[in-house]
């Protein structure tokens, strides 16, 4: 069934904000090859069906994080998701959910990049840099590995429960690039960070879900980040870095 | 003339709509134990409000009390017969074992899922074996739950045990049988 | 929460285990609960342990009722209200739940009808030990509802 032309029925939650007061489904039909993308079966639509349907999109491949959306009731990139891999012919596609809704699959992304903002993402560090540069072990780089590889496309952030609820909750993903820089050990304002962080709006609304984990198109650790945040701001210690990371780093 | 062009309004779904689409979504088994857990957890604060009440009745009222925790064998303490002891009907007792099981369900479950929750927060690499530990939690929960089921339920299937309820006469005891 | 949850998974668990697999349900009764508290050996650990369980179980279920209304409710007004409502139900239960264990005395009288209208032989509670002689009745308080 995988390797023929599929006719697909496709249901997209609209809106417009100049006709609508609230979303609706409508639904398109689309002959879609087993290679194809979903992102690619939304193209045609917009391209060949309804010009007027809004969505966003970049690189398609994955790398800018811009075509997050909900397929099936599961947030992903639609440039990742294979027609061939999709269970049924009929696709749900809505925006993410938790975010103001502009148009379509377009959502305002503006509280989800102020929750990161308020994190401090970026390098922290007053003291003069040595004359090659600021080095670091290879365990020591392995300790944030993980969240280095974040996109920011807010697909943890939207699929976490307690952020449907409370918008202002900083979210997965903040925290996510906050533990990118608490636990380099080139960076100094971690405790900064970690007071941020102690907020009850911060990670203690962390209910241990694990949506962000399942959902994360990089699959990060999302859950583990957060929770080696939260036994940071326990301990208050996030210099030393724990064999059991070192071992694995080594192993792979 | 000029006009002035707004920025057309977003939407934001409502508290229920946001909640039930969230319900909607298909995410795997932390999105189920999540919501068990708060379900449970809710079911047991209620229960509690109620026991710490009739507990208070043992201070209070000892005789109200003996009537309240009646309601566990199946007896009615708002209709008395001709000795004042409240009458028995078999459905409420069956009605008050399975509840009474549902609510040992619910302890037993929000404890184990409560502690695969503190391990993943406490331990380092918890996080990791979330869905092993949730297989642990159900495992230990049905084996658990087999077995109190046979405590709990095999009563039901014996006579009741009755007590009689004190007369309020303040006159002689009355003669033992 | 997570401190107070895993004191409570010993109490609640032990509490539910004493009282509805040890024992039947249908036998807890007012001689039962008196012979628990007001036992001269063990009493006072029995009032320990529901005392301790009955403040740690109204803190982390009702924390965890506020915890649940704050994700949805975000307005700060409204939170604040709510967290009032939460925190006054919070100490009214634990006022009552703590009035009762340590206030708590037997009511010798009740406990004598009782007896009288129950023959030890047939339908005497199983942790009743009539072998202790019962301490003097402190206050006597008089069974005002049947």
């Amino acid at each position: 069934m995988a390797e023929t032309t599929r006719h697909l029925t496709v249901r997209i939650k609209r809106f417009d904000p100049e006709t609508d007061s609230a979303p609706h489904w409508e639904e398109y039909q689309v002959e879609a090859e087993p290679w194809d993308r979903v992102l690619d079966v939304i193209q045609k639509v917009k391209w060949t069906i309804d010009d007027g349907l809004a969505l966003r999109r970049s690189c398609a491949h994955g790398v800018c994080g811009s075509d997050a959306m909900r397929i099936n009731g599961r947030n992903q990139l639609a440039c990742k998701v294979l027609v061939k891999n999709l269970p049924d012919n009929t696709i749900r596609v809505e925006p993410i959910l938790g975010l103001p809704v502009i148009k379509d699959l377009v959502v305002d992304m503006k509280p989800f990049f102020d929750h990161y903002k308020s994190v401090m993402p970026f390098l922290v560090n007053d003291e003069p840099p040595p004359t090659t540069e600021r080095l670091q072990s290879i365990a020591a780089r392995a300790r944030f590995d993980d969240t280095t590889k974040c996109i920011l496309c807010a697909c943890c952030t939207t699929a976490c429960p307690p952020f449907w609820g409370d918008r202002k909750y900083v979210g997965p993903a903040a925290i996510v690039n906050a533990h990118r820089f608490i636990f380099d050990s080139r960076d100094r304002a971690a405790a900064e960070r970690l007071e941020i962080l102690n907020d009850a709006e911060g990670v203690w609304r962390c209910r241990t879900v694990f949506n962000c984990t399942e959902v994360c198109p990089r699959e990060i650790k999302v859950t583990q980040a957060i929770s080696e945040v939260k036994r940071a701001l326990l301990t208050g210690d996030v210099g030393e870095i724990d064999a059991s990371a070192e071992t694995a780093a080594a192993a792979s | 003339m000029s006009t002035t062009v707004r920025a057309p309004k977003a939407y934001r779904p409502g508290l229920f709509t946001r909640l039930a689409d969230g319900l909607r979504s298909s995410y795997g088994i932390g999105q189920w134990s999540w919501l068990i857990h708060r379900v449970t957890g809710l079911g047991i604060l209620l229960f509690l409000v109620v026991h710490i009440i009739d507990t208070f009745f043992v201070v209070a009222y000892p005789g109200l009390y003996d009537h309240t925790v009646s309601l566990y064998g199946g007896r009615v303490p708002w209709i008395l017969d001709a000795q004042g002891n409240p009458v028995y009907f078999a459905p409420l007792r069956w009605a008050f074992r399975l509840s009474e099981l549902a609510l040992i369900a619910c302890v037993l479950f929000h404890s184990l899922n409560g502690v695969r929750v503190a391990l993943v927060d406490l331990t380092p690499r918890g996080a990791l074996f979330q869905k092993q530990m949730f297989g642990w939690v159900l495992g230990l929960f049905i084996v658990i739950m087999l077995i109190v089921c046979y405590f709990v339920l095999v009563p039901l299937f014996h006579p009741p045990v009755f007590w009689n309820f004190p007369t309020e006469a303040v006159g002689p005891p009355p003669s033992a049988p | 929460m997570r401190v107070s949850g895993l004191v409570l998974v010993f109490l609640a668990l032990g509490h539910l285990c004493i009282t509805h697999i040890l024992n039947n349900v249908e036998v807890i009764n007012y001689a039962f609960v008196a012979e628990r508290w007001a036992n001269p050996r063990t009493g006072v650990l029995w009032r320990l342990w529901d005392l301790t369980m009955i403040n740690l179980a109204v803190l982390h279920g009702f924390n965890g009722l506020r915890q649940i209304l704050y994700e949805w409710i975000v307005r700060p007004g409204a939170r604040k209200l709510v967290g009032t409502l939460i925190w006054s139900a919070c100490i009214g239960l634990i006022g009552i739940g703590s009035y009762a264990i340590l206030n708590f005395r037997k009511d010798e009288d009740y406990l004598r009808r009782f007896r009288e209208a129950n023959p030890p032989a047939v339908t005497e509670p199983s942790l009743v030990d009539t072998t202790i002689p019962a301490p003097p009745a402190l206050a006597t308080i008089p069974s005002l509802v049947p």
